[in-house]
């Protein structure tokens, strides 16, 4: 193999976003591949915009001119100008096809000579604004570390705003770059999503110091290499595409060698929230015990809005469904909660609340008055004091996972009082799994169904705390996970 | 029979597709009409003349004997009496913007006792109700090393954007003597507050301390609606901002991409970073970005404005000065008034 002609030496910078990966390697047209047609086009779109331009110039004839022509039996002759090229892919929008085709069009056609990797980020990310639920998500919580506590006497305590840090994103990057170069070297994306209020941070991790790794190209499509930060808008939360790793406060242990995936992921975490530290304002994460594959789940769930704190039965209070605006001269009994719900579209955040465009289309399907004996109306409104509008139509948050340990000791559960000494060896440990595309609307639909009984269900199975880990006795979650 | 089975799905009768449209529209127009007739019956029940007028025939027919069951007016008493109740908490919504209310947590396993719901309302600028904000406290009892068992309130569920912190509020307001630091409470804990009748700056922090403050429920839910208030108001602010610019197309939503910069200003783009509005972001036509800061009184507080040769300290000496108002910072933004002082 020919040395390349630079030096290689072993440098702290980040990979460099016009590092190119071969558009021969089939790993690549894999993860470009996951993409629809329309995706594809408009990805490249982006790529030839005016401003783009500079940072992903297609093949043009002019480059062939200096390479070697020895491959002229090409299925895709090179344009000659930009705008030819984007003409081409005018055409290919126009016209219905398959989306081999504009796919082949990018990887052999114009961009043979390599995809870099902002382009391959790009994708990335387009991929995921489609798919919402294409990984699995951790919740985490930011929160300050005040060591001098003594000290905030002085300070008036007029802010009242949460411990939201400032974020830059070009500064947040640098800092970030500054905490992990010495262990990995990485490739970094920010971009704010098309279609849910987060700001996206993808890091791809190699473990090699060299600016331009001599890998095989394979290593840049590796899906486990990469690591997902989402930032959303104001709320003290951040979502990790890294599963939650239990022993994640405690010190990494420094003789390890930052050689597999899973060490350069963590090593990325630790990181995060020192990088959006500074000086006299330290935050640390910490688990909030949720973990979803949705991400307008955790939105919902561990988001800037209204139903951050109060779920299960309190999510009435979340969607206003109960009352309505004090203008409103009718008692609010009479008054149907999808009424209520799409009355008050005056918040200022509302346009942001309902980005998935779900607003328009909830329209009850539980809801809806038939001929109905007392027995099943007594329960129909158990199950709506239970569960509010969670689990139904109006307000979806899926879960796709709950895991629950009960700690109640046998037949506990009928005489209350002594379970004081729950140091007992004895205590059976039971865990229950709960799996589905919509795990709580699956036991509300159960409670429909009259096998679940809603009046005497205890509460995490109506989503209350908004968890999808939790640890339970006598009916009540436990704040500190045993 | 080949020809029948495919003709029937592909295109049904033109005319038959205009009844049901028809048809559509009708049954939507019979709906509105339903709910403008509620609307108006309850508004009519809960006029002042009305509601006198059946409580001064309901209370003699109270004193002498008992109403027939027939009696129209007995009959509709219930409504009536529903429609006053609902009237008068809505005057209390409307002009004191937070109530009480009792909750009962359906859950079995909650612990006992009913919590204390706050309502707080708050007035947007087009007249409207935003949807209103929750806050549910639960009561606990502590064994305070004073002697005797008091009642001390908790947060348990709210409806509060996640921006405001609670937990902050909580501990100065809302201090309980076992409070347990997690981390979540311990976020720069303020002492006293402004304006605070508390002569004593307390220490919330002090686990157990001899001097732990009493609970001051009414502060509490003062300081969350103000900063409630302030942050509709910002996004407010933004907003009118954004229709002064014409960045706001009729219908309410924002306009496609590419617009026509403002012929004052030259501003393209205007608007708040994130969900809190608490920076604004504001670009130029020629490639000038800035942002500034807003307070929560409507002040802008800072502005950094840069353009291609490093910082326009022009521009952000006139969106800071003059009273720095919010809502007249395009005035003094605009091209003629900035060349004007300029020129002498």
């Amino acid at each position: 193999m020919a040395r390349p002609k630079t030096v290689r030496a072993p440098t702290t910078a980040s990979l460099p976003n016009n590092l190119r990966i071969p558009s021969s390697t089939p790993s690549l047209t894999k993860s470009l591949g996951k993409l629809s047609r329309q995706a594809l086009l408009d990805l490249a779109f982006t790529w030839l915009d005016n401003r783009n331009i500079a940072s992903f110039p297609p093949y043009l004839q002019t480059d062939e001119q200096d390479g070697p022509d020895d491959d002229e039996a090409l299925a895709y002759p090179a344009e000659k100008t930009i705008e030819e090229v984007r003409q081409v892919y005018e055409d290919l929008q126009d016209r219905k096809g398959a989306k081999r085709e504009v796919l082949e069009r990018i990887l052999e056609g114009d961009w043979r000579h390599g995809i870099t990797l902002r382009q391959l980020a790009m994708a990335d990310l387009r991929y995921m604004d489609d798919h919402p639920a294409s990984l699995r998500w951790t919740a985490l919580e930011l929160s300050r570390i005040d060591t001098k506590r003594k000290k905030s006497k002085e300070l008036p305590p007029t802010d009242w705003s949460s411990s939201v840090p400032r974020m830059q994103a070009a500064t947040f990057v640098q800092a970030l770059q500054r905490e992990i170069s010495p262990l990995v070297k990485a490739h970094y994306h920010l971009a704010h999503s098309a279609t849910l209020p987060l700001t996206f941070l993808r890091i791809f991790v190699v473990d090699s110091p060299y600016q331009s790794p001599r890998q095989a190209a394979e290593i840049f499509t590796d899906s486990s290499r990469v690591i997902y930060v989402a930032f959303p808008d104001s709320c003290p939360y951040v979502y990790t595409s890294i599963a939650a790793s239990t022993g994640s406060k405690s010190t990494p242990s420094t003789s390890s060698v930052a050689t597999d995936t899973r060490t350069l992921q963590r090593l990325v975490r630790d990181s995060i929230p020192k990088a959006l530290s500074r000086p006299q304002e330290r935050f640390s994460l910490h688990a909030t015990s949720l973990a979803a594959k949705n991400l307008p789940t955790l939105l919902t769930l561990r988001g800037p809005g209204r139903s951050t704190g109060s779920n299960g039965a309190f999510s009435i209070f979340a969607d206003a469904a109960i009352e309505g605006s004090p203008l409103d001269p009718r008692p609010s009994n009479t008054v149907s909660p999808e009424e209520h719900i799409q009355a008050s579209h005056s918040g200022p955040a509302d346009g942001k609340e309902n980005t998935n465009g779900s607003a328009a289309k909830r329209k009850s399907s539980g809801m809806d008055t038939g001929p109905l004996s007392p027995d099943s109306k007594k329960r129909r409104l158990a199950i709506h004091s239970r569960f509010g509008t969670l689990g139904s139509s109006l307000a979806p948050a899926p879960l796709d996972r709950l895991d629950i340990r009960l700690l109640d000791k046998l037949g506990s559960s009928e005489e209350q009082d002594d379970d004081v000494d729950d140091s007992s060896s004895t205590l059976p440990a039971v865990s229950l799994t709960f799996a589905g595309s919509d795990v709580i609307g699956g036991i509300r639909k159960l409670a429909e169904l009259g096998i679940v009984d809603p009046e005497r269900m205890p509460s995490w199975m109506t989503g209350e705390g908004g968890v999808s880990v939790a640890t339970v006795r006598m009916g009540q979650r436990l704040q500190r996970d045993i | 029979m080949a020809t029948t089975t495919s003709r029937a799905p592909a295109s049904p009768d033109p005319e038959e597709q205009e009844l049901d449209t028809e048809i559509a529209s009708i049954r939507a127009e019979i709906q509105n009409l339903q709910k403008r007739k509620r609307i108006l019956t309850s508004s009519l029940l809960t006029t002042d003349p009305i509601q006198k007028l059946l409580r001064k025939q309901r209370q003699p027919q109270a004193q002498t004997t008992q109403a027939s069951p027939t009696d129209p007016l007995e009959a509709i008493s219930p409504l009536i009496h529903a429609a006053g109740a609902h009237k008068s908490s809505n005057h209390h919504r409307i002009a004191f913007g937070a109530t009480a209310f009792p909750f009962k947590d359906p859950s079995p396993t909650a612990p006992a006792g009913t919590l204390l719901g706050v309502r707080i309302d708050v007035c947007a600028r087009n007249g409207r109700f935003a949807k209103p904000y929750y806050i549910l406290l639960q009561q606990e009892r502590s064994r305070a090393s004073s002697g005797g068992s008091t009642k001390m309130l908790k947060v348990y569920r709210h409806t509060v954007p996640g921006f405001i912190s609670i937990a902050k509020l909580e501990g100065v307001y809302l201090p309980r003597p076992r409070l347990s630091h997690s981390n979540q409470d311990g976020d720069r804990d303020g002492s006293g507050s402004s304006g605070e009748d508390d002569a004593d700056p307390a220490k919330p922090w002090k686990k157990s301390g001899s001097s732990t403050r009493k609970q001051d429920l009414r502060g509490f839910v003062r300081e969350l609606r103000r900063e409630l208030v302030a942050w509709h108001m910002r996004a407010e602010a933004v907003e009118f901002l954004r229709e002064k610019l014409g960045l706001i197309s009729e219908g309410g939503g924002s306009l496609p991409f590419d617009v026509s910069p403002d012929r004052d200003t030259g501003i393209v783009s205007l608007a708040a970073v994130s969900l809190e509005t608490r920076y604004v972001r504001v670009e130029w036509v020629d490639g000038r970005v800035g942002r500034f800061k807003l307070s929560n009184t409507g002040v802008v507080e800072r502005a950094v404005v840069i353009g291609d040769d490093g910082r326009d300290k022009k521009i952000e000496d006139a969106m800071t000065g003059g009273g720095g108002r919010v809502e007249t910072v395009l005035d003094r933004l605009r091209v003629d008034v900035l060349s004007g002082s300029l020129s002498p």
